[in-house]
C-alpha cells in the first residue's frame, strides 16, 4: 500500500508520500487522508499465471 | 538596539506537514516550563524550580474552505496530536522551531464578521519542543 501526494501544499502531486516516516515524526496521516492531501494506492493484484499442462 | 520586524521573516509554517504560511497572519510559539514552588520556611522570598514543559503554539489563520487550505488541514486534527514546524529567517540566521505531538483541542468552524476577512485563532498545546 502506497500513499500518493494529492496536494501541492504537501509536496509534488503524484509523488509517493512516506507515511511511515511522517508518522514517526508526529504527523497525523489519517488527517492528511481525510483532508484529501494524500490518497492510498493499493498494490495491483498479481496476474494469474496459467498452469503448464505438461506439469501434471 | 536591534529589533526583529516581522514582515516576511516567517518563511515556512507547516501544520501536520501541510504548508499554511500563505494563510497565517500571526503566530506565537512559546517554549514553557512550568514553575514549581519549592519555597520553605528557611527562605525569605519565593523559590521556584522547573517542572513539566507545557509548550504552546497559537496562530491566526485566514479561514478558507476550499480544497487543501485551512479547513481541510485542520478539521480532522481536532482532538488529535500533530506536529507544527515554523521556520524563521532573520538575516543570515535560520531557525526551525518544531513542536511534535502537540494537541489541537478546538477549531472555530465559523468565525465571521460583516465586511471582514474571516480568520480563526487556534492553539496547539503540549508536545515536545525542539529548535535547530
Amino acid at each position: 500500500m502506497k500513499h500518493i501526494i494529492e496536494s501541492e501544499k504537501l509536496g509534488k502531486i503524484g509523488e509517493e508520500y512516506d507515511a511511515e516516516a511522517a508518522a514517526a515524526t508526529g504527523i497525523n496521516v489519517d488527517a492528511l487522508i481525510a483532508g484529501g492531501f494524500i490518497s492510498i494506492q493499493k498494490a495491483p493484484k498479481s496476474a494469474k499465471t496459467k498452469s503448464d499442462p505438461e506439469e501434471k | 538596539m536591534a529589533t526583529s520586524v516581522f514582515l516576511s521573516n516567517l518563511s515556512a509554517l507547516t501544520v501536520n506537514s501541510v504548508s499554511l504560511v500563505d494563510q497565517c497572519t500571526g503566530i506565537t510559539f512559546v517554549n514553557l516550563k512550568e514553575s514549581l514552588d519549592v519555597t520553605t520556611l528557611a527562605d525569605t522570598s519565593r523559590v521556584n524550580k522547573g517542572g513539566l514543559f507545557n509548550n504552546e503554539v497559537t496562530m491566526t489563520l485566514f479561514q478558507s474552505y476550499i480544497a487543501s487550505e485551512t479547513y481541510a488541514t485542520l478539521a480532522a486534527l481536532v482532538g488529535t496530536k500533530t506536529t507544527v514546524v515554523a521556520t524563521v529567517i532573520d538575516g543570515a540566521v535560520t531557525k526551525v522551531f518544531t513542536l511534535a505531538n502537540c494537541y489541537l483541542e478546538s477549531m472555530p468552524v465559523i468565525s465571521a464578521s460583516l465586511g471582514e476577512m474571516s480568520t480563526i485563532d487556534i492553539t496547539f498545546t503540549g508536545g515536545s519542543y525542539s529548535v535547530s
